[in-house]
């Protein structure tokens, strides 16, 4: 009890600066924005790996040498980066959705939710910005030391993952962390086809209510907080994988 | 050598005959010109539905729905070019002010830039939508205050913080050397900054201006949500006015095409633009 009463109080104080966050005492819209901060934090943690998954995929792809294989791949990269992600979503969601769930109509229905398809488009739409960001870091990896791995009998696909994509991960590193910033960013999106993140239960909670520029701050709070968390990692990780002879 | 011998053998072999010469120097070949091979194979396969009258209802349908699809884009493209407008003048103003020698002004266009650039647009443009009055009352006038127009603000926005921070970093990419040549020159800082410096900076920033132009195109899919009558918004509209599955299909992959013709041949001019810059 003496939580919530803090926590009136504290709504109480906040009200003569003229902002009225008294959804936060109502039990249910408390509980349903909540759940969109875990929603939104749940996205971002499930797509970040796959878009970096996907992103390797398609750099390996990209750098194969094989032309039945990188043609596809660049074609794939160039659409995903110069079309909407929203776009991508409808696409995605309402046609091949649609598709799916008309074929599975007799085999106990659609599997894929909402949510799994939000994770599944914006890990594919930021992993071409992975694939373009290792792509560069792979053809920077220097001619001579592909030589040497080479001449000490590594074949292609452990030159690929011992030698070329740790150098390329530390050179792609900050556009890497730039793409994930953006990417958090970027799951606002699932608000435009109904999955409960924060913005989707904030939209819900002002149409009630009219307090849009009170939800605003703590979105805007939320969604800073994320991606200084993910900055962070950034460095941190920048730190960790720094190669003596580059940077500072 | 051995070039020029088979060369003038060809010349001498074709001498008598110039009509056959000219025939293959003319001839079309498909892989030299892609587009005019695709653009003839589309007519011919249009043309051949029209005489015999097969063309798939789902197309016809797409044919219907093409004018209002064209409308809506011509929206896409008005935000896009005021907000790239409204946002590069906004930010060139921020940019300027990040670099000024009061501490108080450089703490708080930092502060702006961190804010808009970290907000996701999505959520800037549900602001400006939902905070900014529907009309604005001028003394007696009111003034309607339409959903695109907000969208526009929206995207201005992270436009103006994105465009502050290219404007900064093309400054300060100018080694400060040039600075302190001009000042031996006895050129004025304002000549300096107008001569010598802006006119480098002009030609750094292009590329990454055109990116964000490019960026800002296509979050303007997002003023569908707001209710602006944008291409997304209306290909919903032709969806579910239309109700047929293949049309549905067609009609979403359409719109994904559309935004790729616009904002694809960008990309490879700032490609193209940046490569001429590297050499430089």
């Amino acid at each position: 009890m003496t939580g919530g009463s803090l926590l009136a109080q504290a709504v109480a104080a906040i009200k003569p600066l003229g902002l009225n966050y008294a959804f936060l005492l109502d039990l249910g819209e408390r509980q349903a924005f909540l759940r969109g901060l875990v929603v939104t934090f749940e996205l971002c943690l499930l797509t970040i790996p796959c878009s970096l998954a996907a992103g390797v995929a398609m750099a390996a792809a990209l750098t194969s040498g094989r032309g039945w294989l990188a043609l596809p791949a660049r074609a794939f990269v160039e659409v995903t980066r110069n079309t909407p992600t929203l776009v991508q979503l409808y696409c995605a969601f309402l046609v091949l959705n649609m598709l799916i769930t008309r074929q599975l109509e007799g085999v106990g229905g659609n599997p894929l939710t909402p949510f799994v398809w939000v994770v599944i488009v914006v890990a594919i739409h930021k992993g071409a910005f992975h694939a373009e960001a290792l792509r560069a870091g792979i053809e920077a990896v220097p001619q001579v030391t592909l030589e040497a791995a080479r001449s000490l009998g590594f074949s292609q696909r452990q030159l690929l993952w011992r030698v070329e994509l740790p150098l390329a991960v530390r050179f792609a590193l900050p556009s890497l962390v730039n793409n994930l910033v953006d990417l958090v960013k970027m799951t606002a999106v699932a608000s435009a086809i109904a999955v409960g993140d924060v913005t989707y239960e904030s939209i819900m909670i002002w149409t009630q209510r009219d307090n849009v520029l009170e939800l605003l701050l703590l979105i805007l709070l939320y969604f800073g907080l994320l991606t200084w968390l993910v900055s962070l990692a950034g460095r941190w990780l920048e730190g960790r994988l720094r190669m003596p002879g580059y940077g500072q | 050598m051995a070039n020029e011998a088979a060369v003038s053998a060809i010349d001498v072999r074709a001498a008598p005959m110039p009509a056959s010469a000219s025939a293959s120097a003319s001839r079309f070949d498909p892989r030299r010109h892609p587009w005019l091979a695709a653009l003839a194979a589309t007519l011919a396969v249009v043309g051949i539905w029209i005489a015999t009258g097969t063309t798939p209802v789902a197309l016809v349908f797409l044919w219907q729905w093409t004018p209002a699809l064209l409308r809506g884009l011509l929206t896409n493209i008005e935000i896009s070019v005021l907000a790239m407008a409204l946002g590069t003048l906004a930010g060139l103003v921020v940019g300027a002010l990040s670099l000024s020698p009061l501490r108080a002004l450089r703490v708080v266009t930092r502060w702006y830039v961190q804010l808009f650039r970290n907000a996701p647009v999505l959520v800037l443009i549900y602001f400006t939508t939902y905070v900014f009055p529907f009309e604005l009352r001028l003394a007696a006038w009111t003034v309607p205050f339409p959903d695109w127009i907000k969208v526009v603000a929206g995207l201005a926005l992270p436009t103006s913080a994105v465009v502050a921070e290219i404007f900064r970093g093309a400054i300060q990419s100018i080694p400060s050397a040039q600075w302190e040549a001009a000042q031996s020159l006895a050129f004025r800082r304002g000549e300096i900054f107008r001569l010598i410096v802006l006119p480098q900076c002009l030609r750094r920033m292009l590329p990454p201006w055109m990116n964000l132009y490019a960026s800002i195109t296509m979050s303007t899919a997002l003023a569908s949500l707001v209710g602006a009558h944008d291409v997304v918004d209306t290909a919903q509209i032709a969806s579910n006015t239309v109700a047929r599955t293949d049309f549905t299909v067609l009609v979403y992959f359409t719109l994904l095409g559309v935004f790729f013709a616009y904002c694809y041949p960008i990309a490879r001019a700032t490609r193209a633009l940046e490569r001429r810059h590297a050499r430089h």
